[in-house]
């Protein structure tokens, strides 16, 4: 379409077939009959492509999360970090496959400090709000971070690698992975509303805590239509960061 | 030679009724011929119909997988149900049986939503299903072996289920179905 920008009027459009000028509303080509469909062809053969395309990204997701939830291999600083570059490496190497036109995403336009610290306060809030939810069903929900908090317990420093690794990592790199790669992908496959909800979804269940989804899927859907309406995926990173931080400041004071 | 015939002022598109000009080759809402021959329209609406055959073709494959996520939420209510007689004395017994409620509960909502939103019901739903798969493996390995072949089933719907999902919403992006 967008290449017709300069040749179309507020009310006019392009025959794709026959050149013929015809009404924007118009379906079907008055003289030619052709279909005017706004995909082009070639972009929606691929789409089982990328499909496979996320299929493999999310396996590589469920197998490291697996082994890090289910087993205890990795009990060491150096193993944890090892496991860290390996989830951040994948998002990195995914997010970048599609270099031209995920790059758009990073891009931060009309920056503004109101609404970032409206997605901040939201984020706090929440996180509050979880907390407390989550004492009252007695489920230990930052079971992940606990173990990060006896890996680092004693070592010099471990309130900078805690914040470290609860808050600034997971924000930056869940949030490329998800809805950097993830989404932007999904957008290609189906409408935004859908790509929305299976980014969140899958967001949600790779913690491998059915009971934390309650707070999960809510928190993913907001990022996730948060990144579609602003057009930047900084201010999801802001909202888990700060989102992140207040769970770790709760476990840890 | 067709001038033998004068076209009469249409008025209507014959094959969707929407309003047309005079001198419009071809319907602006449906892509009906409309000065077209006979032959013409006729293998229009034939076309017509092939679509619509592929599509209800598509559409049954959906169905087929959201019965499976229905089915699944069944197997998970039952197993649910079993372990909480059989652990009713065991002091965690929430802790096993409330995770498979919610999967239940999950399942039942992607087969319910399915008919609005097949891809991301599905897609969600076969990401679900692989995720309880893998814990479970990693608490015994040997829980894969059971019921394989069902399993594999259960994932050849829901694949064929994305595969027919993708296909209609591409099918009706193109002809421009709404």
């Amino acid at each position: 379409m967008s290449e017709l920008s300069d040749i179309e009027t507020a009310e006019r459009q392009i025959c794709v077939k026959c050149g013929a000028l015809i009404a924007k509303e118009h379906r079907f080509c008055k003289s030619c009959g052709a279909r005017q469909s706004a995909e082009k062809p070639e972009e929606s053969d691929n789409k089982w492509a990328l499909f496979k395309q996320v299929a493999f990204f999310y396996s590589i997701y469920i197998g490291v999360c697996g082994l890090v939830s289910f087993t205890h291999i990795f009990n060491t600083i150096l193993l944890f970090v090892s496991v860290e570059v390996v989830l951040a490496g994948t998002a990195v190497a995914f997010f970048a496959y599609n270099w031209a036109e995920n790059k758009k995403l990073l891009v931060w336009r009309n920056f503004s400090w109101q609404k970032l610290a409206a997605y901040g306060a939201i984020a706090v809030a929440g996180s509050f709000l979880v907390h407390y939810s989550v004492g009252w069903l007695n489920v230990t929900i930052f079971s992940r971070d606990e173990q990060y908090y006896s890996i680092f317990a004693g070592t010099k420093g471990a309130a900078f690698y805690i914040v470290f690794f609860t808050a600034v990592t997971p924000a930056l790199f869940e949030e490329l992975a998800f809805r950097g790669y993830l989404l932007q992908t999904l957008l290609k496959i189906a409408d935004t509303e859908q790509a929305v909800y299976v980014s969140a979804f899958l967001f949600a269940i790779i913690h491998l805590s059915f009971i934390s989804l309650f707070w999960l899927i809510p928190f993913a859907l907001f990022i996730g239509f948060v990144r579609i309406k602003e057009n930047t995926f900084w201010y999801g990173v802001f909202f888990h960061f700060c989102f992140n931080l207040t769970g770790c400041l709760f476990a840890w004071l | 030679m067709e001038n033998a015939l004068p076209v009469p002022p249409i008025e209507k598109c014959a094959h969707c009724y929407a309003e047309i000009k005079n001198d419009d080759v071809y319907c602006t809402n449906c892509g009906y011929p409309l000065q077209g021959t006979e032959f013409e329209q006729k293998s229009f609406i034939a076309n017509l119909q092939v679509i619509g055959i592929d599509m209800a073709e598509y559409n049954k494959k959906v169905r087929a997988a959201a019965n499976t996520l229905y089915y699944l939420s069944g197997v998970f209510i039952l197993s649910g149900i079993i372990n909480f007689f059989i652990l009713k004395d065991n002091a965690d017994v929430l802790a096993i049986v409330i995770p498979t409620f919610i999967l239940a509960m999950l399942f039942l909502l992607l087969g319910s939503y399915c008919p609005k939103k097949p891809l991301a019901c599905l897609v969600s739903g076969l990401a679900l299903y692989i995720i309880v798969q893998v814990i479970n493996a990693f608490d015994s390995p040997m829980s894969l072996a059971k019921g394989i072949i069902i399993k594999i089933f259960i994932i050849g719907y829901l694949i064929k289920g994305i595969k027919s999902a993708i296909e209609l919403e591409k099918m009706k992006k193109e002809n421009n179905i709404i």
